[in-house]
C-alpha cells in the first residue's frame, strides 16, 4: 500500500497540481508516469469475471439432450438437438450436451477450442438462497459467513507486485460486488466517463474542487473515506489521459446495448488503454426464472443471448489482445430439474459455467454429470454438485494470472483443478 | 422556566424514592410512551444529542431544528415523531400534483396499462394493424400514441416517475419524518422491485397502502399485508404457487372435482395448471422474519409454501380476464361459502389450496384453509429469531453498521414483549445508553437518498423537479425502488462508498450549490441570513457551521484555507463562472445608447455578485462533497 502511494507521488501523477500551479508540463509528468508504470506491471494478463445473477438454468443453457428423464421431468421447456427442430433445435456440442440455440455466438468458440464448459459446477453449501449462495461463492469460503473479503479482492493481494495502478481490479457495477469487498485496492464504475471533478465551463473551479477535495479525503479519520478517496483521486488521473467518451470497438464490432454489453466495452477500453487491468467484473440480472422461463423465445432465450453476444463482441473487440485475457462466468447455483407449475424451474444446486481464453482447454464440457434419475439427484430434486466451483475458479486464477496460494485465495480448500486450462 | 423544570426534576427524584417503579416512569411520560434518553451519561450536550438524533430519525436536520429540538425537548420531539400526526398542509398542497398517487391498483391497471397490453388492445380495438407496425416505426408510434390518447390511457413510466417525484418530495418536506424514514426501512426490508415487470405497477400502491400506515405500527399486521400485496404476491411468484393436492369444492361442485382428478392422473396439458411456487415461502423467512440463520430447513420452506398455496390476487381491470369471469361472477357471500376469501386486492382461492397437513418448525397445521397462511405468518411474526433479526436490522439502520450485542438483545426482548409493537422497540433502543454512545455518533454513512435529501433540507432547498434529485441519487450508486434482489439495498457504508459513487458525491455537491441541478433551487444567501461573507475564507468558516452544525470544522478550514487564499486562483474560479453563468439581464437590441450603457453597468454589476456567488456555491459544494459531510 505504502509502496504504491510512493509511486504515485514519486511519479508526478499529480496533474491538478500541475495544471493548477503551472509547473511541469503535462506531458512530461504523462511519459515519466507511464514509462514507470510499464515497468511495474509486471502481469499483462486480464481475468474477466461476469456473475449472473439469480441462479442460471444450466440444464437449459447446456443440456445434455439424451437424457431422456431430463426430457420427461421438463415436458413444456425441455428442446431437442434434432435437426428438424428448427429455429428452437439446440446446437449439438459432442452428440450428448446442446447450447441454448440463442447462444450461436458461442458455437464457433467452442469448435475452435477457445471456449470450455464445466457442467455440474457448483459450491458444496447445499443453501439454495440467492443472497446466502452468493455470498459463499463471492468470498470464496461456502462455509464461512464471518469472512469479510472476496476472492477476487484477495486474488487481486496475490498479483505478486504491489498494484502500481487503481485499475489493477475494475468492477464496472455502480456498487462494490461481495467479490471485490476487501483490504487490496479496488474500484467500482458503472461509467468511465463519470470518473472526474465536473463543473461545466469552469476548468478552474473543477480543479480548484478536485484539489480541496483530495485534500479533505487524505486527511479525514474515517478510514473507509480515507482509502476510497485516495483511490478515487488516483484512478481520474490515469482516465484524464484519453479520450473515452469516442471509444470505437475494432473489427467493426457492435456491443449489444445492454448492461453487460457497456460493462465489457468500458473494460476493453481500460484493457487497450494498457492501464494495469488485471481482475475486471461485470454482472448480468435476470437469471430467476421461477415463472415462465421459455424454451427458444422467452425470458431465459434473451438472457443468453445477451450473454453470448456481449462476451463474443467483446471478444472480437480484443483482436490481438485475445492472448492476454480470458473470461469466466459464474452463477451462485443452478436450478431444479423438474419445471414448476408456473413454466419455469425453482433453486438448485449445480449449473454450468463458460470459460474463454486461449489458453483454455476448450471445445469441451468438462465435469461429470450423471444420468438425472431420481437416486442421482441431490435431495431427489437437483442436478448435482460433481465439480466444486473453487476447482476451477482456482485453476483458472493459477494458470491465468500465475497466481500461487490457494490457501489464501479458498483459505479452507484443498481439491484440485480439473484442467480446465491448458497445461 | 429553568427554575421551574429543576422544580419539577426534584419532584420526580423524591417520587423515585417513595413510589413504585412504574411511577418512575409515568414521569418521564410523553403521550403514551416512557422514554428518557440517557445522552447526559454518554458526555453528549443537549445540542450534540439533539443532532444526533435528527441524524438518525430524519433525512437531515433543517437549518435551525437543532436548537429547536434541544428547547423542545428531546423527548417529546420523538413523542410527537411516533404519533407521525404533525400537520403536513403545504407538503399536501404540493402532493397534489401526483394525481397517479390516489389511484387504486384497479384503476391502475386501467389507466396506465403496460406497453405489450396497450398494444394488445390496440389491435383487438382495430386501431393498429399489427403487420403495418413492423414496417413503419413512426407511423406506429403515432398511431398507438393517437388510441392512448383517445382512451385516456397513459405510459406505465408516467406512473413510476409521479411515484418517485412524490417520494422525493415527502421525505424532504413532510414534518412528520420518521414515519417516512420508517417507511424507507420496510420498503427495504420487504423489497419489492420496478424491475420485475408484472409487479412493477403495484409497488406505488404497496408502499402507499401496506408499507407506510404500518411503518410504526405492528411487525405481524406489516408482515401480513405484505404477503397479501400484489405487488408482493407478483414479486416472489406466489401468485402462481398452487397446491398439487387441491381440495377441490367437494361439496358445492362435484362436476369440479372428478375434473381435478383427472388432472392428477395425466400430466396438465395447459401450462398455467398450476404447482408450487416456493420463492416467497423462502424469502418471507430468510428475508422478511426469522433471518438466514433463523433455524429452518428446505423442508420448512416447503411445507411453508404448500400451506400459502392459493394465495393470490383478486383479478384486477382487465387484466387476469379468464380468472376474473371464474371468479367475479359470484358475490362475496358465495365466495365465502366456498372457503375463498376476497379482501381487497387479495384473493385466497380455496380451489389452489393444498388441502393437506403441512408442519412448519415442528408445529402441525391442520387442514384449514386461508387460516393456515394466517397462523404460520403469525408464527413467524413473533417467533424469537424474527425479534433478533428485526432487532438487529432496525440497530444498524439507526445505530451503527455493527451495533452492540447488548442493545439487539434488548430490543429483542421488547420485540418479544410487545408482540412486534415497533414503536416499543425503538423506543427501547433510543433509550439505552449504546445509542447515544460515542462511538455511534457519525457512525452511520448517508446513502445517497439520504445525501441528496439531507442536503436539500439542510440548505432549505427549494424542489420544483423531483426527478432531477433522483437522476443524482441514482447516479450515487442508489436506484430507489428498483433493486432487484429481495434483500434490498445492504445497509452499510461499504456498500455505498466505492471510488465511483464516491466522485459522483462530490460532483453532486458541486451541482447542487452552483444551481446546476435543474428545479432544485438553493439560496445561500438566505441561509445566512442574506449576509454575503466577505471572503472565500469568511464563507468557509459560516458555511462550515451552517452546514454541518454540532461538528468541529477546524480540520476541513485548515486543509482548505490555503487554497482559498490564492488570489490567482479565486480570480480564475470567477471569471470562467461568469462566462458559463445564465445572463441575469435580457439583452436588448434597441439602439438607445443610454439604455446601452445602463445594460452594460447592470450586467457588471451582476457580474460581480455573480463572481461572489460562485465563490460561495463553490465553498458550500466541497462542504457537501466532503468527507465529514458523508457521515450522519
Amino acid at each position: 500500500m505504502l509502496t504504491r502511494r510512493g509511486f504515485l507521488k514519486a511519479g508526478g501523477l499529480s496533474l491538478f497540481g500541475v495544471g493548477l500551479m503551472g509547473g511541469i508540463p503535462a506531458f512530461i509528468a504523462e511519459a515519466a508516469a507511464s514509462e514507470k508504470r510499464s515497468r511495474l506491471y509486471k502481469g499483462k494478463k486480464t481475468l474477466v469475471c461476469i456473475f449472473q445473477r439469480g441462479a442460471m438454468d444450466g440444464l437449459m443453457a447446456v443440456t445434455p439432450f439424451t437424457d431422456e428423464y431430463l426430457k420427461k421431468a421438463r415436458p413444456s421447456l425441455f428442446m431437442s438437438a434434432a435437426k428438424n427442430g428448427g429455429n428452437g433445435a439446440l446446437i449439438d456440442l459432442d452428440g450428448h450436451f446442446g447450447l441454448h440455440p440463442a447462444m450461436r455466438g458461442f458455437e464457433r468458440a467452442f469448435r475452435d477450442k477457445q471456449l470450455a464448459i464445466v457442467h455440474g459446477i457448483g459450491s458444496p453449501n447445499t443453501t439454495r438462497s440467492h443472497f446466502d449462495a452468493q455470498d459463499y461463492m463471492e468470498s470464496g469460503t461456502p462455509f464461512s459467513k464471518s469472512t469479510s473479503s472476496g476472492w477476487l479482492n484477495r486474488a487481486a493481494g496475490l498479483l505478486g507486485h504491489d498494484a502500481a495502478t487503481p485499475f489493477t481490479a475494475v468492477s464496472l457495477t455502480s456498487a462494490m460486488p461481495r467479490s471485490f469487498y476487501g483490504d487490496n485496492p479496488a474500484l467500482a464504475i458503472s461509467s468511465l466517463q463519470d470518473f472526474a471533478i465536473q463543473m461545466r465551463g469552469n476548468p478552474a473551479g473543477a480543479n480548484l474542487a478536485a484539489k480541496s477535495f483530495e485534500d479533505l479525503y487524505d486527511q479525514t479519520a474515517s478510514g473507509l473515506l480515507q482509502q476510497t478517496g485516495r483511490e478515487s483521486f488516483e484512478a481520474v488521473k490515469m482516465l484524464q489521459k484519453t479520450d473515452v467518451k469516442n471509444y470505437k470497438p475494432a473489427n467493426g464490432v457492435n456491443y449489444p446495448n445492454s448492461a453487460l454489453g457497456n460493462s465489457l466495452k468500458q473494460i476493453a477500453q481500460l484493457i487497450k488503454m494498457n492501464v494495469g487491468l488485471e481482475i475486471a467484473f461485470a454482472e448480468s440480472n435476470g437469471w430467476d426464472t421461477h415463472f415462465n422461463q421459455g424454451t427458444a423465445n422467452g425470458v431465459f432465450a434473451r438472457n443468453v443471448t445477451d450473454l453470448s453476444e456481449s462476451i463474443m463482441a467483446f471478444w472480437h473487440d480484443l483482436g490481438t489482445l485475445q492472448d492476454d485475457v480470458v473470461v469466466m462466468s459464474m452463477t451462485e447455483f443452478g436450478r431444479t430439474v423438474h419445471e414448476n407449475g408456473t413454466g419455469g424451474t425453482d433453486h438448485g444446486r449445480a449449473s454450468c459455467n463458460f470459460i474463454l481464453g486461449n489458453d483454455v482447454a476448450g471445445g469441451k464440457v468438462h465435469g461429470k454429470l450423471d444420468m438425472l434419475a431420481v437416486e442421482n439427484l441431490e435431495d431427489g430434486r437437483d442436478l448435482a454438485v460433481t465439480t466444486d466451483f473453487r476447482s476451477v475458479f482456482s485453476e483458472v486464477v493459477d494458470k491465468h494470472l500465475l497466481l500461487k496460494n490457494d490457501k489464501i485465495l479458498f483459505p479452507d480448500w484443498k481439491g484440485r483443478g480439473i484442467g480446465v486450462m491448458n497445461a | 422556566m429553568k427554575k421551574y423544570v429543576k422544580y419539577i426534576s426534584a419532584i420526580a427524584v423524591a417520587l423515585l424514592f417513595v413510589m413504585p417503579l412504574s411511577a418512575f416512569f409515568s414521569a418521564n411520560n410523553y403521550g403514551a410512551y416512557a422514554i428518557k434518553f440517557p445522552y447526559a451519561a454518554a458526555g453528549l450536550s443537549k445540542q450534540q444529542a439533539a443532532a444526533h438524533l435528527l441524524s438518525r430519525f430524519t433525512y437531515g436536520a433543517t437549518p435551525g431544528q437543532i436548537d429547536e429540538v434541544a428547547n423542545e425537548g428531546l423527548e417529546k420531539w420523538f413523542a410527537a415523531q411516533l404519533d407521525a400526526k404533525l400537520p403536513d398542509d403545504s407538503l399536501n398542497q404540493m402532493l397534489k400534483a401526483y394525481d397517479a398517487m390516489e389511484l387504486s391498483n384497479a384503476e391502475v391497471v386501467e389507466q396506465y396499462p403496460k406497453n405489450g397490453q396497450v398494444l394488445r388492445r390496440a389491435v383487438k380495438d382495430g386501431a393498429l394493424n399489427k403487420d403495418s407496425v413492423k414496417t413503419d416505426r413512426k407511423q406506429y408510434r403515432d398511431a398507438l400514441a393517437d388510441y392512448m390518447e383517445k382512451n385516456g390511457l397513459k405510459p406505465e413510466r408516467e406512473l413510476f416517475r409521479q411515484f418517485i417525484n412524490q417520494k422525493v418530495m415527502r421525505a424532504a418536506y413532510t414534518n412528520n419524518q420518521l414515519q417516512e424514514v420508517m417507511t424507507s426501512f420496510w420498503f427495504n426490508h420487504f423489497n419489492v422491485s420496478i424491475t420485475k415487470g408484472n409487479c412493477a405497477q403495484f409497488v406505488p400502491a404497496y408502499e402507499r397502502d401496506v408499507i407506510r400506515p404500518n411503518a410504526l405500527g405492528s411487525f405481524g399486521d406489516m408482515l401480513l399485508a405484505t404477503a397479501q400485496a400484489p405487488a408482493m404476491l407478483y414479486y416472489l411468484d406466489n401468485f402462481s404457487s398452487t397446491g398439487e393436492k387441491a381440495p377441490g369444492m367437494t361439496n358445492q361442485r362435484p362436476k369440479r372435482m372428478s375434473a381435478d382428478t383427472t388432472m392428477m392422473a395425466t400430466p396438465p396439458k395447459k401450462k398455467k395448471a398450476g404447482g408450487l411456487n416456493e420463492n416467497y415461502a423462502r424469502e418471507v423467512m430468510e428475508l422478511h422474519t426469522l433471518g438466514v440463520d433463523g433455524g429452518y430447513t428446505q423442508k420448512d420452506v416447503t411445507e411453508a409454501a404448500r400451506i400459502l398455496t392459493g394465495w393470490t390476487i383478486y383479478p384486477l381491470g382487465q387484466y387476469n380476464a379468464q380468472a376474473k369471469n371464474a371468479v367475479t361472477k359470484l358475490n362475496d357471500q358465495q365466495l365465502e361459502r366456498r372457503g375463498f376469501v376476497h379482501e381487497g386486492d387479495f384473493l385466497f382461492a380455496a380451489n389452489k389450496h393444498d388441502g393437506g397437513t403441512k408442519t412448519v418448525l415442528g408445529k402441525q397445521f391442520k387442514t384449514n384453509g386461508y387460516q393456515e397462511g394466517v397462523d404460520l405468518l403469525g408464527m413467524l411474526a413473533n417467533h424469537p429469531s424474527t425479534a433478533k433479526f428485526i432487532s438487529r436490522k432496525l440497530a444498524v439502520r439507526f445505530v451503527s453498521d455493527n451495533p452492540p450485542q447488548t442493545l439487539v438483545d434488548k430490543m429483542a426482548k421488547t420485540f418479544l414483549a410487545s408482540k412486534g409493537n415497533i414503536k416499543q422497540v425503538l423506543i427501547t433502543m433510543v433509550n439505552a445508553p449504546e445509542f447515544w454512545a460515542k462511538d455511534a455518533v457519525r457512525e452511520k454513512t448517508k446513502s445517497p437518498f439520504e445525501l441528496a435529501i439531507g442536503s436539500v433540507r439542510g440548505l432549505d432547498a427549494t424542489v420544483t423537479q423531483p426527478y432531477q434529485l433522483y437522476n443524482w441519487i441514482n447516479k450515487m450508486g442508489e436506484k430507489v425502488y428498483y433493486y432487484q434482489a429481495p434483500t434490498g439495498f445492504p445497509d452499510k457504508g461499504q456498500f455505498w462508498i466505492n471510488t465511483g459513487s464516491l466522485l459522483s458525491r462530490m460532483n453532486f455537491g458541486l451541482a447542487l450549490t452552483s444551481g446546476r441541478i435543474p428545479g432544485v433551487k438553493v439560496n445561500l444567501k438566505a441561509l445566512n441570513n442574506n449576509h454575503e461573507p466577505e471572503s472565500a475564507k469568511a464563507a468557509l468558516a459560516t458555511y462550515c457551521k451552517l452546514i454541518l452544525p454540532e461538528r468541529d470544522p477546524a480540520a476541513t478550514i485548515k486543509r482548505l484555507t490555503p487554497l482559498l487564499n490564492d488570489p490567482q486562483l479565486v480570480e480564475k474560479v470567477n471569471n470562467a463562472s461568469a462566462k458559463v453563468a445564465p445572463k441575469t439581464t435580457d439583452a436588448i437590441t434597441g439602439a438607445d445608447s443610454t439604455i446601452r450603457r445602463e445594460t452594460k453597468k447592470q450586467n457588471r454589476a451582476a457580474m460581480q455578485a455573480n463572481n461572489n456567488s460562485a465563490m460561495l456555491a463553490q465553498v458550500a459544494g466541497i462542504i457537501i462533497g466532503s468527507p465529514e459531510y458523508q457521515r450522519r
